[in-house]
């Protein structure tokens, strides 16, 4: 017999008691939405934070000094001072490098009339806010002739001038900062990471916080992102042989490119994907379990007629087709339904948190054949119990 | 009422039916029960017989036998001229599709299911196609003079309405030979002589009928009947 006429039977058969299958089908719809949602939400998160980082700056190197040692004890990386004002300079004249951004930071406490906050504060040079990406919302960054004055002159982060209740017409007003004065000329654009933050000229931070040549960062952008490994490699050698590094020697410093960073994001947000959609998957499990229990009963509740079915020339498989084509057919309906849940909680989700919806190909492909084989493997059991009945006791069946 | 041919390539005057000192043995843990013993049976196409016994006698167990429902422990069984004493369950259920019609006592309909559709059921393990197989169903249906019950379910059908949708889903896959095993078993007295005219009209146009029943006021309708006593068989 034909497995394309054993369907509309399944159909019609399930049919008759529509309450029992779709509470049947529950399970397996659960179990799909879920694996749908969370895969979408766990995509969205993943892009949301690719674009946050590539919001901190194209074709860039952070270089920071390594750990300082004090007896036996290793300090946090980039508590060293072995990165200083000079090998910016010599930095700079690498081939390949377009700017570079020295930065030192410290906390400090900062005051605008009654509101106060205590933040990061960074002196840094007029390069830092090309290298880093940053916009100005109001006002203007720290100028070439600002920084080469001298002047006490500070850049709010977004956060920052919140906290303060500084809005666009505080440029041009005085705040205090680690109580030393200085003028507010420009206030940021969001950018979702780093907004806490007041940014001073570093001559203005050897000045009054923290003194030396030691810088806590460096930032080196690129002219094109292809040369980043190159230039990368050249800063190396350079660093090495200014820090008098010999051969096989740990370095004192680290260089770390946004490649790296994306990719070590990218693992994160992959695990977490495959997590989400491993417990999504124990429901879908759940979901087939209470497949196979429907199908039982079904098979005991209509033994005699598979009696009567064998009786009149149904072969075991003949029976075995139609009990396993009936489990399919739940498990397919249950697995469309679920991806139409799982689709409108994902664009709620992502209407939600901003990320829009993304719903992949792949995912739904294998949210469907995942609810097939579910199918299939809890359809089997209950099948081949209806297909080894003896027609002559399930014809006596009551 | 036109009633179908028998199997047209049946061997005529030939037995359909020849069973040879067929036994069966049934064993439940260490106890054996032999419910038939050296049965000899034969029946000619075109033959009306009635198998007749008190329960317990093993009409059942031979009932089974002849359906081929169940194997004999012991025996040849030779049905339309082919041995099926051995045959596997797929064998069994491809023989019971095609050569022999069952009419059951308590009709074993499909509930929920059309008069039509449940006559179109065993063409539809016969490998027949969905428009083939209903429109042999309406045949058999309107030889039965139920045609104007196509569609009723068998909850929307008197009890003599079903065993005549029964006989028709027997009928249809023009069988050698039809079991009816207490056909008027659930019927009252008028039902249950119009379905032993029926078989009788069935009979007199070529269909060889085994007729199984307890009862012998309703064997008076074959042509001949046999006795089952404790396993045997006796004229």
């Amino acid at each position: 017999m034909n497995w394309a006429e054993l369907v509309p039977l399944a159909i019609s058969r399930l049919a008759a008691a529509r309450l029992r299958a779709l509470l049947t089908m529950l399970g397996v719809i659960i179990g799909v939405a879920s694996i749908v949602a969370l895969v979408s939400v766990a995509q969205g998160a993943t892009s949301g934070i690719t674009n946050l980082i590539e919001g901190l700056g194209t074709n860039l190197l952070n270089i920071s000094p390594g750990a300082s040692t004090s007896g036996f004890v290793r300090g946090a990386g980039g508590s060293a001072d072995t990165l200083t004002i000079d090998d910016a300079e010599a930095i700079a004249q690498v081939e390949g490098v377009a700017q570079v951004a020295p930065q030192v930071s410290t906390m400090a406490v900062v005051v605008a009339g009654s509101a106060n906050t205590t933040t990061t504060v960074s002196g840094i040079t007029p390069a830092f806010m090309p290298v880093r990406a940053y916009e100005v919302w109001r006002g203007s960054f720290i100028s070439e002739a600002e920084y080469a004055a001298g002047l006490r002159v500070a850049v709010l982060g977004s956060t920052t001038a919140d906290d303060l209740h500084l809005g666009a017409s505080a440029v041009g007003s005085d705040i205090n900062v680690g109580g030393v004065p200085f003028r507010v000329v420009g206030i940021l654009q969001p950018k979702g990471i780093l907004d806490d933050q007041v940014y001073i000229p570093l001559p203005a931070m050897r000045d009054h916080f923290v003194a030396g040549h030691s810088l806590q960062s460096l930032s080196v952008s690129t002219a094109h992102a292809d040369q980043i490994p190159l230039t990368k490699f050249r800063i190396t050698e350079l660093l090495r042989r200014r820090h008098g590094i010999a051969q096989g020697d740990a370095a004192d410093f680290t260089i770390i490119d946004q490649a790296q960073l994306l990719s070590a994001f990218g693992t994160i947000t992959g695990l977490l994907s495959l997590l989400l959609a491993g417990i999504a998957s124990i429901s879908l499990l759940v979901g087939g379990i209470g497949i196979m229990n429907i199908m039982l009963v079904s098979v005991r509740e209509r033994t005699r007629e598979i009696g009567i079915r064998k009786a009149v020339g149904a072969r075991g498989r003949d029976i075995m087709a139609q009990f396993l084509v009936e489990a399919l057919v739940l498990s397919l309906a249950g697995g469309i339904l679920g991806i139409v849940f799982g689709v409108a909680a994902s664009a709620l989700i992502g209407t939600l948190a901003g990320w829009g919806l993304s719903i992949s190909l792949t995912t739904v492909v294998l949210a469907v054949g995942f609810s097939l084989v579910v199918g299939v493997i809890f359809g089997v059991w209950p099948a081949r119990q209806a297909a080894r009945l003896d027609p002559i006791t399930a014809l006596r069946y009551e | 009422m036109t009633v179908p041919d028998a199997l047209p390539d049946a061997p005529t005057g030939t037995g359909v039916i020849e069973m040879r000192g067929i036994g069966k043995t049934y064993r439940s843990g260490r106890l054996e029960v032999e419910a038939l013993r050296e049965v000899d049976l034969d029946v000619a196409t075109g033959d009306f017989l009635a198998i007749v016994g008190p329960s317990g006698s093993g009409k059942s167990t031979l009932m089974n036998l002849l359906g081929c429902l169940d194997r004999p422990t012991t025996g040849t069984y030779r049905l339309a001229g082919a041995d099926v004493s051995g045959l596997s369950d797929d064998g069994l259920a491809r023989v019971r599709n095609r050569t022999i019609g069952f009419v059951f006592q308590s009709f074993n309909l499909l509930s929920r299911t059309t008069a039509l559709e449940n006559v179109a059921v065993p063409l539809l393990y016969a490998g027949v196609g969905r428009a083939e197989r209903l429109e042999r169903a309406r045949e058999a249906l309107t030889r039965l003079g139920l045609e104007d019950r196509l569609t009723h379910e068998p909850s929307e059908l008197s009890g003599g309405q079903q065993q005549r949708v029964a006989i028709a889903r027997a009928l249809v896959t023009r069988p050698a030979i039809i079991l009816a095993d207490e056909p008027t078993g659930n019927l009252d007295s008028a039902s249950g002589a119009d379905v032993l005219e029926l078989l009788h009209e069935l009979n007199g146009a070529g269909t060889t009928i085994i007729l199984i029943t307890h009862d012998s006021d309703v064997a008076v309708a074959a042509k001949r009947s046999v006795r089952v006593r404790d396993g045997r068989l006796a004229a």
